[in-house]
């Protein structure tokens, strides 16, 4: 048993400390608060060059080939200073894992490149739909075999990135007469294709630098080297990918989480009522022992994820547990330090109420924390059945 | 061309100190450390110097200190010096800077390095000695306090700063010596592909006793972290009068108003 990280993981983790504070720390209150598409898009083209949108990604294709744990810890750097860089961060890292697991070599070369070295600003994975989130697999988006290639009709909603995304994986149905999740499967369509439409952008409680829009396919044609792994096979794909996916979206929740209680707590240590420092308060010391306790719990649970996964290990079951866990423990995290800042907790003129407004969704995309809990139960009960 | 960047790894400063067991430092358990601040302008320099000579030099990177410093080296590694030397010593924070200095003399006496960087002082120490020692020992030309750094045929054109922000060019044949300010340059961060291929990268480990032949000149012979922060000081009353005695205090206490 060995916990500690590694000197390239510790160096990573201080390069995405350093960066975030240098560079995403000073923008994000503003980014929260208003439109500046260009300067989010700047700083996502720095964070490429640095290597952090294909941190788990072979060499040859651009990556870092620093493994799962790296990134996990970078994730939760980069969300302690701008959680809505960090789930673009996340997202790219996923949409080049899956190209690298099951896309054709060509494939490989064509997209994973250009996302990593920042040529994309990102990738999109379109996998929801407005009748299908919870249950991917009641996705009614067809793309319909035509000559050489395929047409696609249909709607995707909720798609992080997609104003500015170079490529997406999308998920259509291919067979519609299959048993559910049979007959879907997973395409790679370049922006700018005839009949692909970025609709309506989404209003959001947080994370507001970070677009996430329908995305429609109107007759959108697209040739037969978009079909990503094998035809029919892509609902297996999709819940293969997310469970990588549920790591970056469990740090990316615990550095939101770490950046409250800090905040919090270094307040409690200066502000005074009473005559006397508000930490000297137990029911303040209790707020931030729990904290800290679960944030260091969801830190173990993300570790041992993310270390199952980068050896090779079954890691669903612990993916779905970190991400459950830490997003929860977040929240809390959240919670407790606004309500130790009081009302100024309450006030944008300090950073705590959007990092409870950027944690509440953890629980929620990639997977919400009660199908979290279906797929753990299902995990558990197959070795008791 | 052979350049040799020395680096030390320091706590960071934001770090709350307390002095260890025998009073004489501070305690290093529960600190996290880092690369000296002034270090990474060495090393930042070298590889730019590296990049302008079209990766002719060849750049070694040298740390003196336990095993936590090849985290350093591996640092500077990453962002572009090309091999290591790990001079193993776990009594590394007690060594006075002449001590320090010998070691690394003893290391490049018969090397050959045409430069050597270092920053200007250490961020915990403080000395600011090693560097001109070093250079010293060796015989090398020195400048400290670099702002400002060009290369071209074996001469170094150095700016440094001096007090109450005037600046002074010095020229210096190499082989030469420089320490390095704030200002000098930008140090990049290594990029992550970069961190991982300096795993493939050589550190040599050698063990102090191989360099250090010199006793200690100085001892310190006790340590004090700062004492807590006091409550600030309150004023009340009328506010024309508070005005005032803000600026009076303004004057007195501080260089606010200098
Ligand atoms: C900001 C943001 C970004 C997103 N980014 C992307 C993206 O990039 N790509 C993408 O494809 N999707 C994305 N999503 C979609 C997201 O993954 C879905 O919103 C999520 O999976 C939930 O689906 P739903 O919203 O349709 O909720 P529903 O599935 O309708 O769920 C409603 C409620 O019912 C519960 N529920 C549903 N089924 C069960 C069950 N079997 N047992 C117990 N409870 C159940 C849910 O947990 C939830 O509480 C994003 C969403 C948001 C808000």
């Amino acid at each position: 048993m060995y916990l500690e990280l590694t000197e390239e993981q510790r160096l990573i983790q201080e390069t995405a400390r350093e960066f975030a504070g240098a560079e995403l720390e000073p923008l994000a209150a503003r980014l929260d608060r208003e439109d500046d598409r260009e300067a989010f898009l700047g700083n996502l083209k720095k964070l490429a060059a640095l290597g952090f949108m294909g941190l788990n990604v072979k060499d040859a294709y651009g990556g870092a080939e620093a493994g799962v744990v790296a990134f996990s810890v970078a994730m939760t750097e980069i969300a302690r200073a701008c959680a809505a860089t960090a789930v673009t961060v996340s997202v790219n890292n996923m949409v080049c894992e899956v190209i690298q697991a099951v896309g054709s070599e060509a494939q490989k070369q064509a997209y994973i490149p250009r996302i990593c070295s920042g040529e994309y600003a990102a990738g999109s994975f379109a996998l929801t739909e407005t009748g299908a989130g919870s249950d991917p697999s009641g996705m009614t988006t067809r793309a319909v075999a035509d000559g050489d290639g395929f047409v696609l009709n249909g709607a995707k909603i909720f798609i992080t990135s997609a104003p500015y995304a170079g490529v997406f994986v999308v998920w259509a149905v291919t067979d519609p007469e299959a048993p559910k999740g049979k007959g879907i499967s997973c395409f790679l369509v370049e922006a700018g294709t005839p009949g692909l439409i970025i609709g309506k952008q989404e209003q959001k409680m947080g994370q507001h630098a970070s677009a996430t829009n329908e995305v429609l396919f109107d007759d959108c044609r697209i040739p037969g080297s978009a079909l990503m792994g094998k035809l029919n096979d892509g609902f297996r794909i999709a819940v293969a990918e997310l469970a990588g996916g549920r790591i970056g979206i469990g740090s990316l929740g615990l550095g939101v989480g770490l950046a409250a209680m800090d905040y919090a707590t270094r307040y409690a240590t200066e502000r005074a009522q009473f005559g006397q420092r508000i930490s000297n308060f137990q029911a303040i010391q209790w707020k931030i022992a729990d904290s800290y306790t679960e944030l260091e719990a969801a830190r173990l649970l993300l570790m041992n994820a993310a270390f199952r996964k980068e050896s090779g290990k079954p890691f669903a079951k612990e993916a779905s547990m970190a991400k459950l866990y830490a997003t929860e423990a977040a929240n809390r995290a959240c919670y407790n330090g606004l309500q130790m800042l009081g009302g100024y907790g309450y006030s944008q003129d300090f950073p705590v109420e959007r990092y409870a407004r950027d944690a509440r969704i953890t629980s929620i995309y990639e997977g919400t924390n009660e199908i979290q809990r279906v797929i753990i139960a299902r995990e558990i009960l197959r070795n008791f059945a | 061309m052979k350049i040799l960047v020395c680096i030390k790894q320091v706590p960071d400063m934001e770090s709350r100190f307390k002095a260890n067991s025998q009073g004489v430092w501070f305690e290093e358990t529960d600190l996290a450390f880092r690369m000296n601040e002034y270090d990474e302008y060495a090393v930042e320099q070298a590889v730019q110097l590296k990049e302008q000579l079209g990766d002719a030099p060849e750049v070694t990177v040298l740390s003196i200190g336990p095993d936590r410093v090849v985290e350093a080296i591996k640092k500077a590694l990453a962002m572009g010096c090309d091999r290591g030397v790990h001079v193993q010593d776990p009594a590394a924070a007690t060594r006075d800077p002449w001590q320090i200095a010998s070691i690394i003399a003893s290391h490049a006496g018969d090397k050959g390095y045409d430069l050597i960087l270092t920053g200007m002082q250490s961020q915990d120490r403080g000395s600011a000695q090693v560097g001109v020692t070093v250079a010293e020992e060796l015989g090398y030309a020195c400048a400290t306090t670099l702002v400002g750094f060009a290369f071209s045929d074996g001469t170094v054109t150095a700016k440094r700063e001096l007090e109450g922000g005037i600046k002074g060019v010095v020229r210096l044949r190499t082989p030469a010596l420089v320490t390095c300010q704030l200002g000098l340059n930008v140090p990049r961060y290594p990029t992550l592909p970069n961190i991982m291929k300096a795993k493939k990268k050589e550190i040599q480990t050698i063990a102090v006793a191989e360099l250090l032949k010199e006793e200690p000149l100085a001892t310190t012979v006790s340590f004090h972290p700062p004492a807590r922060k006091g409550g600030g000081i309150v004023l009340e009353g009328d506010v024309g009068v508070l005005v005032d005695q803000l600026l009076g205090i303004l004057k007195d206490k501080t260089a606010v108003l200098r």
